[in-house]
Order: C-alpha cells, then sequence, then structure tokens
C-alpha cells in the first residue's frame, strides 16, 4: 500500500527534522522537471507530477536513512544536485516522489597537490573546485559547459564528459574513488588508488546511474597541471564534412592527443562561425595544451596532417582563439537564450550519440536528411563532432525549429521526440551509441534494450541487485 | 506604406576579453583601437527589434485586411552583413540592401545619417524609417534625430509599440522621459525603436529560406546614394581622438575589526556612511 | 566664451535635469564657465519653482506652449546663433534629442553620454562610453556649438540635495553679460531683457536672476503629431527599482537565519532578496530571488549576506554602486567581486549593521 502525501511528508520530516524538507508549492513544480522541458519551463506550463516534498541532504548518514526508508515504503526517490539535467532524468515521473537534493553537501574536502586528486562532497559545484585546483596552478581538465553551474554528484552520475575530453578524457576516466548510498542505507566507499585489477571495476556501477542505482555522495577526481600560457590554437574551413572526418581521424589515429579537436557542419558553423566561414563552409578546429614542448608539438603535428588536405583551408588562429574564450555558457547568455525561445517560440536542442569512424559520417547525413525532410518547422538543422578517440568519435546534432500550431507542452511531442528518435534510429541502424555524454535520462530510456542489446541482461542484473524495490528515479534509464 | 528599417550589425562585445580593450591615443576613427575582426557578429539589439517590429505591422495589416507594408532593411557595411540580410529576406523582406561604403562609420553618426537619408530618400525608400535607437560601439544615439532633421520628417524616439490605424497612420507608444507616451503620426515619419517588448527576430525555417534563395542582396556603393563618403569622413563634427580602460574590477577591501559590531561599525563609518545619506 | 546650461521644464524630469547639470558643472566641467540656464516652461509647470531648480544663478526663461522637442530645439537655436554660445550643456532621457537637433540646426557637433568635458584653448574634449561601455572614448567635438548632453550617471551624483544656486563658481562677477545677441528677438516671440546690468537685479528668494524671460507659445507645435496621450511609465518591481538591497544567501544557514536578515534589511531600510538555493529551500519566497532566474537589480548599495556569489547570483547585483559581501570564506568568489568584504558570520554582522544604520538615518 503506497503512503499518501502526507504521510510521506511526515515521515521525512521525522527523519531529517522538518527544516530540511521543502513543501512550498513554487519549489515542489519547479522540481517536477528538468531542462527536458524547456519550452514548458520557459512558458511555466507544467505538465509532470508534482514532487511530495524536495529534501536538501546535509550528510552522507542522513542519505542511508532516507533512502532506507523511502526503500521500505516504496517512494520514488529523485537524488539531484545542480539540476542541470537536459534529458528528463530529473523529472518526476509518478506522482509523490522525493526529491534527494544533495546541493547543501558543499564541501571540498582536500585538494592534495602531491597526489594530484581532489575530494569534493556531491554538491561542490565544479566551478568552485576548478577555482581551487587553479588557486595551486592545477586544472580538473573537466570543463562541460555546464560548469559554471553543475555539481560534482550530478556530474559523475551522468557520465559527464567536457570540452578538453580529447586530452583529459570525461569524468569516467578522472574519478578515482567514490562513496555513494544504496536504497538499503549501505554506505560503498570506493578507495583512491592509481589503478586496481582485484575484479570488476565497480566504479563503473556508479558512474553514470542517472541516479537509477544509487546517490552519490562524495567523488574524488585527478587533478592535472594547468598550462594555459601555451594554449595553441588552429582552425580551417572546408566544404565536405566527409573530408573532415577524415582529417580528423587521422589526427587522431596518429596518435595526437589535442584537447580540443572539432568538425562543424555547415549550419552549425553559421551559429558560432558565421564572421569567417561562408554559409556553405565546414569548419575543423583544434586546441592543443599542456607543457610547451608537448603543446608545440601537437600543434605543429596537427598542422602538418591537414595541409595534406588541399580541400582545407586555413584560417587566423585568433578567430579559434576567440571562440575559445567565449565556450562556457555564462548567465547572461542563459536569460538571453530564454528571452528569445519565449519571443520566438524558435527553439534549440541538441542530441549527442557517438559511432566509430566508418558509420560516424553515415549517421549525420542520414539524420540530418530525414530530419529536414520529417520534420515541419526546423530553422537549422546541423551539428558538430566535439569529443574524439582512437576508434571513432561523436556527434552533437544541434537544431532549431518553430513552436508552431501547438503549445509549449506539446513541443516535446510534435518535434523533440520524433527528431530523438530518427537520430537514435539511424545511429543504432549503424551501431553507434545512442547517448554520448548527456545522459539517457527519461527521453531515451525507451531505447535502452537496443542499445544494450544482448548486455541489457548485466544492466537489468544490476538494477534487480540494488534496486530491487524499484525506488530509484523511476523511468530513467529503465522505462516504466 | 513602405516601411524601411536601418540596422546594424556588430562585434559581440561580449566575447572579448579585458585584455582584449587596448587603451589609446591618436584617431582611432579607422578602428585600430579594438580588434574586434575576430569575434562573431550580432544584430544590434535596438536594431532587432525594429526588424521585428516591421514584421508585426506586415502581419497585422494582414490580419485586418490592410494594404500590406513593403518591408526593405538596409544596413552598412562589408559582406559580413550578408547572412543577416539573407534571414530579412527569407522572413519576407522585400528588399535587403548593403552599403558598403569602404570605411568604417562606427563614430561618424552624421555620415551614417546622412547614407541612411540618402537610403530613405531613394525611389525605393521608405515612408516609414525604423531605426534602433542606438548602436553599441560609438553612436550615442545621435542618427535617427540627425536624419530626421536632414529629412524635415518627425522623430518619436524610444518607440516601444507601433500599431497600424486605417489610412497608413500609425499609433505609436514611446517611453518618453519620464512617462508612456502615446501619438498618432502620419508618414513619412522617422521612428528610432528603445527598449521595445518585442526584442528579438523571429527565425526562418529552411523550407522560407529555400523559396527565396534566388532573391539576391543588394550592395551599393556610396557613389551610387551620390555621397562621398572621404568628405563626409572629413566633415564628421566630433571626433574620436583616443581610448581609455574601464576599470571594472571592485576592490574587494576586507574591513579590519575583531568583532562583528567592531567590523560593522568600521564598514559604516569607512564605507558606507556617504551611500547611505544619499539614499 | 558664452556657455549655457538647458532644463526643458516641460518635461517632469525637471528636477532630475537640474540635479545632473548641477552635479556636472561642479565635478564633469573643466576650463569653461556656464553663467546661465535656459529653462523652457509651460504656463501649468510651476515658473517658480523651475528657476529655483537652476544650476545658475542666472536664468533664462522660455515660456513654451506645449512640451515639443522639435519647437524647443527651433527655440535654443536661435537663442545659440543669436548670442554665439560655444558650449550647449543638456541633460535627461531628451538631452540626446535636443542636442542634436539644435548641433543639426546650428552647424555645431553633438555629444551624448559625456561624463567628462574639458575646454581648452578654443577646443573642447569629451570623455564618453563607447564599445558597449567597455571603454571611454575621448573625442574632440570640432565645429561650435559644442551640444554636450551629459550622462544619465550624473543624475544620482547629483542626490546630493536640492540644486542651489552654484555660488562657489569661478567667473561668477563676470556674469553681468546679459548675452548681447540675444535681443534680437528669436522667432514669433518675444523676449524681455529683465536682469539689467544694474546692481540688485531683482534675485528670486532662491538667490536666482532672471535674465530675459521669452514667450515662444505662439510657436506652432508639430501637427502631425495627433491624439497625443500621456501614461505613467511601466511599473518595475520593487527589487529591481530599490536602491538599497540586502541579499541573504544559503550561508543564512535555516529559514530562520533568513528571517533575521529580513528583519535587519527592514529596520536598515533595505529590500530584501535571496539567491536561488534560499528559494530552492523554501526560506524565502520566489519573488525575491535575485540572478538569473529571479530579478536584476541595480541599487546604490547592495549588501551581499552569505552568499558565495555564484556567476548567477552576480549577474543580478552587478550593477550595484557599491557592493558589500560579508562571508565566512575569505576564498568566496563574492569577496573578490565586492567593493568591500566583511569576514565573519554575516547574520551577527547584518544585525549590528542594521542598528547602525537605522540610527544613522534617524
Amino acid at each position: 500500500m503506497s503512503l499518501s502525501r502526507e504521510a510521506i511528508v511526515e515521515g521525512l520530516q521525522h527523519i531529517v527534522g522538518p527544516e530540511h524538507v521543502v513543501t512550498d508549492e513554487q519549489v515542489l513544480v519547479q522540481s517536477s522537471v528538468d531542462n527536458f522541458r524547456k519550452l514548458q519551463n520557459i512558458f511555466d506550463v507544467h505538465t509532470m507530477p508534482v514532487p511530495a516534498a524536495v529534501v536538501m541532504v546535509q550528510s552522507t548518514e542522513m542519505a542511508a536513512e532516507l533512502l532506507r526508508w523511502a526503500d521500505e515504503q516504496g517512494v520514488n526517490v529523485i537524488p539531484r544536485t545542480g539540476a542541470t539535467a537536459t534529458e528528463g532524468g530529473l523529472e518526476s515521473a509518478v506522482p509523490d516522489s522525493v526529491i534527494l537534493d544533495g546541493s547543501p553537501m558543499d564541501r571540498i574536502i582536500d585538494v592534495d597537490a602531491c597526489n594530484m586528486q581532489a575530494t569534493v562532497q556531491c554538491g561542490v559545484p565544479l566551478q568552485a573546485l576548478e577555482d581551487r585546483a587553479r588557486e595551486l596552478g592545477l586544472t580538473t581538465g573537466h570543463s562541460p559547459q555546464s560548469k559554471p553551474v553543475a555539481h560534482l554528484g550530478g556530474l559523475v552520475a551522468t557520465r559527464s564528459i567536457g570540452q578538453f575530453s580529447t586530452l583529459y578524457g570525461g569524468i569516467e576516466d578522472m574519478v578515482v574513488g567514490l562513496e555513494a548510498v544504496f536504497p538499503n542505507g549501505q554506505i560503498c566507499r570506493i578507495k583512491n588508488v592509481p589503478r586496481r585489477a582485484a575484479g570488476p571495476d565497480i566504479r563503473h556501477v556508479v558512474i553514470g546511474n542517472e541516479g537509477a542505482l544509487c546517490f552519490i555522495t562524495e567523488v574524488t577526481v585527478k587533478l592535472f597541471p594547468y598550462f594555459p600560457e601555451s594554449n595553441r590554437f588552429l582552425g580551417w574551413t572546408l566544404k565536405s564534412m566527409t573530408t573532415g572526418f577524415e582529417a580528423l581521424r587521422e589526427v587522431m589515429v596518429s596518435g595526437f592527443k589535442p584537447s580540443v579537436a572539432r568538425l562543424y557542419d555547415p549550419g552549425d558553423a553559421g551559429l558560432h562561425f558565421s564572421h569567417f566561414a561562408a554559409d556553405d563552409d565546414c569548419v575543423l578546429l583544434f586546441m592543443a595544451e599542456g607543457p610547451p614542448g608537448i603543446s608545440r608539438a601537437t600543434a605543429d603535428g596537427i598542422q602538418a596532417i591537414v595541409d595534406t588536405y588541399p580541400e582545407c583551408t586555413q584560417v587566423d588562429s585568433a578567430y579559434i582563439e576567440t571562440w575559445f574564450n567565449d565556450l562556457c555558457w555564462g548567465p547572461d547568455k542563459i536569460i538571453a537564450e530564454d528571452e528569445r525561445i519565449r519571443q520566438t517560440r524558435n527553439v534549440n536542442r541538441t542530441t549527442e550519440i557517438s559511432a566509430d569512424w566508418s558509420s560516424i559520417g553515415e549517421i549525420y547525413a542520414a539524420a540530418r536528411d530525414r530530419i529536414v525532410a520529417e520534420i515541419p518547422d526546423i530553422t537549422m538543422m546541423g551539428g558538430h563532432s566535439s569529443h574524439s578517440y582512437i576508434n571513432g568519435t561523436n556527434m552533437y546534432f544541434n537544431y532549431f525549429f518553430n513552436v508552431v500550431g501547438v503549445g509549449p507542452e506539446e513541443e516535446t511531442t510534435k518535434y523533440y521526440l520524433p527528431i530523438i528518435s530518427i537520430i537514435c534510429e539511424e545511429t543504432l541502424k549503424r551501431g553507434g551509441s545512442i547517448v554520448h555524454h548527456h545522459g539517457m535520462g527519461k527521453a531515451r530510456a525507451p531505447w535502452v534494450k537496443d542499445e544494450y542489446g544482448s548486455s541489457y541482461y548485466m544492466l537489468e542484473t544490476l538494477k534487480q541487485a540494488f534496486d530491487p524495490s524499484g525506488i530509484m528515479n523511476k523511468g530513467t534509464i529503465f522505462p516504466i | 506604406m513602405r516601411i524601411l528599417v536601418g540596422f546594424k550589425v556588430t562585434p559581440d562585445f561580449e566575447s572579448l576579453r579585458e585584455a582584449d580593450w587596448i587603451a589609446g591615443e591618436g584617431n582611432l576613427a579607422d578602428g585600430a583601437g579594438v580588434e574586434t575582426r575576430y569575434v562573431p557578429r550580432l544584430l544590434n539589439c535596438f536594431d532587432e527589434s525594429a526588424l521585428e517590429l516591421a514584421l508585426r505591422l506586415r502581419d497585422a495589416a494582414a490580419g485586418r485586411s490592410f494594404v500590406e507594408p513593403q518591408l526593405s532593411a538596409v544596413s552598412i557595411g562589408g559582406s559580413q552583413v550578408e547572412p543577416f540580410l539573407t534571414t530579412l529576406l527569407a522572413l519576407g523582406y522585400g528588399r535587403a540592401a548593403r552599403v558598403d561604403v569602404g570605411a568604417d562609420v562606427d563614430f561618424a553618426p552624421a555620415a551614417v545619417a546622412s547614407i541612411l537619408a540618402a537610403c530613405a530618400h531613394d525611389s525605393d525608400g521608405g515612408d516609414v524609417l525604423l531605426l534602433g535607437c542606438r548602436s553599441g560601439p560609438g553612436d550615442g544615439g545621435t542618427v535617427p534625430f540627425r536624419v530626421a532633421e536632414t529629412l524635415g520628417w518627425p522623430c518619436l524616439s524610444q518607440v516601444v509599440e507601433i500599431e497600424a490605424l486605417s489610412g497608413d497612420d500609425l499609433r505609436v507608444t514611446c517611453l518618453a522621459d519620464d512617462c508612456l507616451l502615446r501619438v498618432t503620426v502620419r508618414p513619412p515619419c522617422v521612428l528610432a525603436v528603445g527598449n521595445a517588448v518585442v526584442s528579438r527576430l523571429r527565425v526562418p525555417t529552411l523550407r522560407d529560406r529555400l523559396a527565396r534563395r534566388d532573391v539576391l542582396v543588394d550592395v551599393l556603393r556610396a557613389a551610387d546614394l551620390g555621397i562621398d563618403i572621404d568628405l563626409l569622413l572629413e566633415r564628421e563634427p566630433a571626433g574620436l581622438i583616443g581610448l581609455e580602460a574601464v576599470r571594472r574590477a571592485r576592490a574587494g577591501v576586507v574591513v579590519g575589526g575583531e568583532t562583528p559590531h567592531e567590523k560593522a561599525r568600521h564598514l559604516l563609518d569607512d564605507h558606507l556612511r556617504a551611500v547611505i545619506e544619499r539614499l | 566664451m558664452r556657455a549655457m546650461a538647458v532644463i526643458d521644464g516641460t518635461l517632469g524630469s525637471a528636477a532630475a535635469q537640474a540635479g545632473a547639470l548641477d552635479a556636472f558643472l561642479r565635478d564633469g566641467l573643466t576650463g569653461a564657465a556656464v553663467d546661465e540656464t535656459v529653462v523652457l516652461y509651460r504656463a501649468d509647470d510651476g515658473r517658480e519653482r523651475l528657476i529655483e531648480l537652476s544650476p545658475t544663478r542666472d536664468v533664462r526663461l522660455v515660456k513654451m506652449a506645449a512640451s515639443c522637442p522639435d519647437t524647443a530645439a527651433g527655440v535654443i537655436a536661435e537663442m545659440a546663433r543669436a548670442g554665439d554660445v560655444s558650449l550647449l550643456l543638456l541633460a535627461g532621457g531628451a538631452g540626446p534629442e535636443l542636442a542634436t537637433r539644435i548641433a543639426c540646426r546650428c552647424g555645431g557637433a553633438v555629444l551624448t553620454d559625456v561624463l567628462h568635458a574639458q575646454a581648452e584653448a578654443g577646443r573642447l574634449v569629451c570623455r564618453r562610453p563607447v564599445y558597449s561601455n567597455h571603454m571611454t572614448g575621448r573625442f574632440e567635438l570640432r565645429a561650435r556649438p559644442w551640444c554636450v548632453s551629459i550622462d544619465a550617471g550624473w543624475a544620482c551624483a547629483g542626490g546630493a540635495g536640492e540644486a542651489g544656486p552654484d555660488t562657489g563658481k569661478p567667473g561668477e562677477g563676470s556674469t553681468g553679460k546679459p548675452g548681447e545677441g540675444s535681443t534680437g528677438k528669436p522667432g514669433e516671440g518675444s523676449t524681455v531683457e529683465t536682469g539689467d546690468r544694474s546692481a540688485g537685479g531683482a534675485l528670486s528668494a532662491g538667490g536666482h536672476r532672471v535674465l530675459s524671460e521669452a514667450d515662444e507659445t505662439g510657436r506652432t507645435v508639430d501637427r502631425r503629431f495627433r491624439d497625443v496621450e500621456l501614461g505613467p511609465p511601466p511599473e518595475t518591481g520593487d527589487l529591481a527599482g530599490s536602491r538599497f538591497v540586502v541579499v541573504a544567501g544559503y550561508g543564512a544557514g535555516s529559514r530562520e537565519g533568513v528571517a533575521r536578515i529580513a528583519a535587519a534589511a527592514t529596520r536598515a531600510g533595505a529590500d530584501l532578496a535571496v539567491s536561488r538555493p534560499v528559494v530552492m529551500n523554501a526560506w524565502a519566497p520566489m519573488d525575491r530571488l535575485i540572478g538569473v532566474s529571479g530579478t536584476r537589480t541595480a541599487p546604490d548599495l547592495c549588501i551581499v549576506v552569505g552568499a558565495s556569489g555564484a556567476a548567477a547570483l552576480h549577474w543580478g547585483i552587478e550593477g550595484a554602486g557599491l557592493i558589500v559581501a560579508v562571508n565566512t570564506d575569505e576564498r568566496a568568489p563574492i569577496v573578490a567581486n565586492a567593493d568591500v568584504a566583511v569576514i565573519d558570520d554575516g547574520v551577527a554582522v547584518i544585525e549590528e549593521l542594521a542598528g547602525m544604520i537605522a540610527e544613522l538615518r534617524r
């Protein structure tokens, strides 16, 4: 028998004290969604079930008690910290959910320059940790666009990636240890070591669990030396994405590790580079960083490779450096974007996938062509590759459409989900992954079995083992 | 009714860093002071309002069976302006032109006004000249008034709303000095758009773009408008002779004292007294 | 060199214009003395009050039929031409239009948003913001008259009280020069020279002397404008328009902490604002939220108590005149982004401070 809303609130207040249980209606309504329903949020149209409460989690022990209680009572809980998710991972899919907000746990526990690692509680903003590291001439190497707003707990839970991943890796390459709490109240600490071969690497049960298995309370990440003065920038325009993918691949497989390696298609390039690129130009760009000798060698090596592509026309590196200096989304941009959408109903959405070098170009072209042909009111359809690996790369589809003839609440059904659907289909057809770094959330959960194939058995078993009552973030990763 | 919107494309100054703003002496009218070549371009915000307001006047006319106004747009600038003009064509502007004067007119509002007046005067010009009330780099909001003076047209500034009445009359709302002013004006007139609620230009679909692919942007030279740009620049009544940095960082002075009481006392006595007395 | 200030008293902002001009004459203008002020007014504008607003002792009054920048520009342009005026100073929201129109009609130069002006060796060099406020540009005004519309910031600087007569100005002794040219009655109006050279020219209660009075009510107003309606300006919320804000951050620690900061704010005469974590904890209602998802404010004084100063919050207060941070952590970003910082418990400090401010303001 499930608890009433009132009983849930009472139960929570009993455990953590009324001062940490928020039941303010406006807070609850805002907590029923994340940025997946961007247009609805902008127009203040809310359609998701309103959570019963938001609990401000103060400690690991408090998280353990809360989870144990929710597990016993069958109450759905949604863990969150910075709440910057974009794929519906923080939506309350079922009525009377409880949001476990870890943002009060915001202590930087240790910044260890000798062992080059930093330990923080889940609610520490990445920006705060990065600022602290910079004071010591260090960097986390992690720089997602959400850096000013996202917190470490959420970044680890969603398998975040930063703009310099080609050099530093994704968050999974940075997390050396962590602490997480499971629904039965079990607190697990994974110690911080350089490497281990003592069986499977269980960090990966936690990294990317999206709150569907456990609540992350603490993480330890690597630190790197910071050499901003030796950054080097390179950029080219070219007419064909195929050539661009070839050049990008050659740079990667030749053993170079630029921190940024990107290829923009003409549509996406038009948004950022129309001051130097023609409207049918693709843009290929790189940034090399690290100790001066490495940065120089990397830049020289990339230069030599791209020079062999006569189709590529080099641009003044100042264009790329200026672009780089303005990468992160500060408050001004967020405000301006929301206002633009409010007035024009022209919505910008993104969907990121990955695939090997042989398939990425085809996936890009097939999805792009289908979306332009099948979806109405598209104003821009483009994308870029921004995270490359030895065996392939990602494609960050970036598209805009005018929302015409429907209310904000139908934006997802009329436009966004059909587009996601096309991208997922074209990606799966060619063996790629339908999620590169935003997380499955609830938006792409319907494709989970196709994504995993026969390995879904392992994923499902994890869920059954760690969350047998199914109280952890219902609908995320595992569709309802 | 013909509506001509004059707009400016400006560098996105926000994407420059503090170090990019280099102070200097001498005649910087040729843009030598601050390097803006490498930053993206934006529609000047007030001009963006003006461009959208014109489209809304057209839409409203269609809805009320008035004669639809003919829209055209003009900007002064090089090829970097083209993407903006193509967008306007896709949105239904009948004509989109750029005047390529081959010189930087950021700090030459009198020259800009002469060019815009000539465009409005042109046979393809407009009865309503819609402008943003000011633009970023150097213009302090004098252009609309200069154009109005040159053309002898009435001018309303800080326009926030425009409504078409029957018989070509316009009902214009302005945020005047200290009040909201509503007046009816019969074109020709100059309207300078200020902080309008409508501030973002709609976005054309890929289909809109395809449909208007063959309409070309007009490129005019100063001479086509009967203008001698060198002479205008030489006669510009005020000129930029130097640039100074603006100190932005706050001091972050930490107040001394032992107890909260002492610190509050120092804070008040050393830093706040004057401000509070003025409140 | 003859220099004049202009107050358009047909506008509701006359007092603000006067305050700004007064401040500018004191601190913004060097190398030139402004000895007279032209005051435009309508029959019902309160002539006496407007005279007292003048930043200079000597005043020239022009009676207008209506508020109309086009007509006003015509009248002043004629005065400027006839009186061989080199410098005209204007203020307020309508300043740029008047200054531009006058310059166009007299073949002069105009500069708006002027921060400082310096007359030197027959030329005028002014400073004004350029590149969307990222730099200050120095301009030389080449053609005369120099028509200068001063920056809106001078209105705040002029808040020290009623703009009184500028008795301390150098050149006061030489003001008995009523502008020979101005007798050439401009337009359809009539000018009566009242401020005669004889000593004891009637001084007003506030010590002002009216040099001349012209009646320009006969001028045709622009008939191309019809059905003129005036309404109050759109309202801004109390936070957006507040002059003194106290921001409570998550460092307040609890609902009670925020309540104590709120009480202190009230005592000090400030409006309370809060950061996002505070509203998300429901320690204060959503309409108090400042920053990206809430209100943006630009008060004269902003005291930030227990907020770290994340970018989203800072966006909401960066226009403040003076930012004070009260925070236990001296490494919090707000400390570097504030003018003054107190490193201590926020609630304790703001309560102490509020008491002192209340005392001061009593």
